[in-house]
């Protein structure tokens, strides 16, 4: 929907989708579900709304696992892979993810101004991605740039790769290859180690674990990035949320839910039909393409104020991570990497504004809603060492 | 007595409930809540009632007993 007014204010563009109707179709055919009821539904039927069939024509070379998936075999992979992202593992990384943040901040505190989106938002996804599966991070700036080049060219979207696309997949796709052959039969204590050293019936497949790897860097790294983005703006841009932030640390992640809610990065996930489905009164055909808007249903039901920021309200549920068997795998991990930006971010520089004569516009048409760029200045913070 | 249950066939381990009331609800090895009693008294009601609207697979019921 290109001509959804979004790069200003999200509330606008996801209510001019919403007005059209719980369940309407666009004009280029799909199906969308806006209200949480709707969307609700889909989450609970996915044998109805495959997952599968949506991700399955996205071209790469290998299904990406577990989201091009459908049950039955579906549970298999999330038994294996929710514990290996479950919170407990990811408290026991935070140490060395609190470190990370912190050297990134204290690369720019001292010089009165950054930009969050490229100083921070998106080299910390990707360096906790490399740190989760055991590679180094000086690996960090070449994967970035593949990531980056092939999701600006959505790997979901029609036509023929350009040539500069297919060598970023490729770039991608060899240093994965790499990375496994490197690891294999070698012990260590990484996810992808751990992944490696299963044996027999539950052995993956080199076409799994590479399918895995793709699925966290297409979809773990600039939804993350998005996120940080954001949660800065809000932040930025309104002084009065950031002091009452400040003065109550238990605040912290109601705010972030809240950001979360208001500005999900992945505003809507695919789906086909595969039967004829009523949802909400309206009947849906077989093998419609289906377009869940985790957005508008964030901003649905019985809240009193659905689009702005309620830190009152900021433990109650929303979509952003989906729901259903297919519930975000990285839910915990982004949720942590969020948390810790912001302390961090905070202990040095709690004072701060837009840089003059910013206007922090989201990118659109898009699949990940995301800022360009947020540029920052602040006080000079004192050497910390 | 209030009764606090997951409803095991809805939860997909958002971690919502064991993160924000610990004092209610345990986690496994893959993340899914764990009721940590069943029975609870009345003063934890409105903490029980907190926990369902945070629950976004609307898995978690609480009911007077």
């Amino acid at each position: 929907m290109p001509d959804v007014p979004m790069a200003e204010d999200r509330s606008i563009g996801f209510r001019y989708i919403r007005e059209r109707g719980e369940v309407f179709q666009a004009a280029d055919g799909t199906w969308l579900l806006t209200s949480p009821e709707a969307v609700r539904f889909a989450h609970r039927h996915p044998e109805i709304f495959s997952s599968a069939e949506a991700f399955g024509t996205s071209g790469l070379p290998v299904p990406l696992i577990p989201v091009a998936i459908d049950p039955p075999d579906h549970v298999r992979y999330r038994r294996i892979l929710d514990p290996m992202l479950a919170p407990r593992v990811i408290n026991a990384m935070e140490d060395e993810l609190r470190a990370q943040v912190r050297e990134l901040v204290e690369g720019f505190a001292s010089t009165g101004s950054c930009d969050v989106v490229a100083d921070i938002a998106k080299l910390y996804p990707t360096q906790v991605f490399l740190t989760l599966i055991g590679l180094p991070l000086e690996d960090r700036d070449d994967l970035i740039r593949w990531v980056e080049i092939m999701n600006e060219n959505s790997i979901t979207g029609t036509g023929q790769p350009t040539p500069i696309v297919g060598e970023a997949a490729m770039s991608l796709f060899g240093y994965v290859q790499k990375a496994i052959d490197d690891k294999r039969g070698k012990t260590s204590d990484d996810m992808l180690s751990h992944i490696l050293s299963f044996t027999g019936e539950d052995a993956w497949s080199n076409e799994e674990i590479v399918g895995l790897c793709i699925l966290f860097t297409v979809a773990g790294l600039d939804t993350v990035t998005a996120a940080i983005g954001f949660t800065m703006l809000h932040l930025a841009q309104n002084p009065e949320l950031r002091r009452q932030m400040l003065a109550d640390r238990e605040l912290i992640g109601p705010l972030i839910e809240e950001v979360l809610r208001l500005e999900p990065p992945a505003p809507t996930t695919p789906r086909v039909t595969t039967q004829e489905v009523e949802v909400c009164g309206v009947t849906i055909p077989a093998n419609s393409p289906i377009m869940l808007c985790l957005a508008t249903a964030n901003r649905g039901g019985d809240r009193e104020l659905p689009d702005d920021i309620d830190l009152q309200h900021g433990e109650r549920g929303h979509a952003t991570f989906g729901g259903g068997i297919h519930r975000c795998l990285g839910a915990h991990l982004a949720r942590r990497e969020l948390r810790l930006v912001v302390e961090e971010f905070h202990k040095l520089i709690p004072d701060y504004e837009l840089a003059p004569g910013t206007q922090p516009r989201v990118v659109w048409p898009s699949s990940t809603l995301h800022l360009k760029s947020l540029p920052l200045i602040f006080p000079p913070a004192e050497s910390q060492r | 007595m209030i009764r606090l249950t997951i409803d095991n066939a809805l939860c997909t381990g958002n971690g919502r409930c064991h993160a924000l009331f610990p004092e209610l609800f345990d986690d496994d090895e893959r993340g899914y809540g764990r009721v940590l009693s069943e029975e609870l008294g009345d003063e934890q009601l409105e903490q029980a009632q907190r926990a369902v609207i945070a629950c976004p697979e609307q898995a978690i019921s609480v009911t007077s007993s």
